[in-house]
């Protein structure tokens, strides 16, 4: 009687095992990568700004301020859908909003500005797509969080929504402020 | 019908040759070592590509990258190490065995184990039964 209850349990139990399992592993989003570059600092670069081509950006940008770093292209759809976003990140004080323009050709970026407009204090022109590799981007658009002192915090793959920025980045950008 | 088996044959033939001949060595052995390195590597974007396979943007980027870095003479390591180091442990298509992975090259030996050694208990144990 008693052995037979004790399969009857180790069944249930392997059966739950399952669906956890099953449970944890759907829910997991396997595509999203894990950047290599948090918590370190911001990999070098030196490149042209798209507004004003006379200057050269390196991560000096960074220095001293909360940054948040946003991949774009005017090739990547979702961009399109994420811009009207930015605009809005960008009147909250405290904040720089850097673009990175990834692959893109020079007047079809400057076109998305036109007719999207345009929330960035500064856009690195990456134009070889090199910059982008740097920090591991592997698709548009990417956004880091970099803190004052020039470290990546954190890293969002896909559109930054009124959502994730509240969830994601906020709690983060706090504590950054705090001096953590 | 061989008109048309024989244009077919072009065609294929074209697109073979159109796929090899993008990017130039100086010496075979280079060559290969890009082969190689293409084959080895995955596509951060795709993931279930290899460089080789496949021609998104960043693989494009990133097979550029290894022909310059291969033309400039970099070793296979150091090839692959600038790669894990921005892309992580996942830009190889065949993970190396880690203290993160261990579970999983050895949980299929482990399972194993376990299964015939509760096969023999139960033959053991059975083995009277079964005679009969």
């Amino acid at each position: 009687m008693i052995t037979k209850m004790l399969k009857a349990l180790s069944v249930l139990l392997l059966f739950l095992g399952f669906i956890g399992l099953f449970y944890w592993a759907l829910s997991h989003d396997s595509t999203e990568l894990p950047s290599q570059l948090i918590d370190g600092p911001v990999p070098e670069f030196s490149v042209n700004d798209l507004m004003q081509p006379e200057s050269m950006l390196t991560p000096e940008i960074f220095q001293g301020k909360i940054s948040l770093l946003n991949v774009w292209a005017s090739w990547c759809a979702a961009c399109y859908t994420e811009h009207p976003y930015w605009e809005e990140y960008a009147k909250l004080d405290d904040l720089q909003i850097i673009g990175l323009n990834y692959n893109d050709k020079k007047e079809k970026a400057l076109n998305f500005l036109e007719t999207q407009g345009n929330p960035y204090e500064k856009i690195l022109f990456d134009v070889k797509g090199r910059v982008g590799i740097e920090f591991g981007v592997y698709g548009a658009p990417e956004t880091f969080l970099i803190d004052p002192k020039g470290k990546v915090r954190y890293r969002h793959v896909g559109i930054v929504s009124p959502e994730v920025f509240q969830d994601k980045l906020m709690p983060l950008i706090e504590k950054i402020k705090l001096g953590f | 019908m061989k008109k048309y088996v024989t244009l077919f044959l072009i065609f294929l033939s074209f697109y073979t040759f159109a796929s090899v001949d993008v990017y130039e060595f100086e010496t075979p052995e280079q060559e290969a070592q890009f082969r190689h390195l293409i084959d080895v590597l995955r596509c951060p974007t795709c993931q279930n590509q290899n460089l080789s396979g496949s021609n998104s943007l960043v693989s494009e980027d990133l097979k550029q990258i290894v022909y310059e870095k291969v033309k400039a003479g970099e070793s296979d390591q150091e090839i692959v190490q600038f790669m894990k180091k921005r892309y992580g442990e996942f830009i190889l298509f065949e993970p190396e065995v880690s203290k993160d992975n261990l579970i999983l090259w050895t949980a299929p030996f482990l399972f194993l184990f376990i299964a015939l050694t509760s096969f023999f208990i139960w033959y053991r144990k059975n083995k009277g039964e079964l005679n009969e």
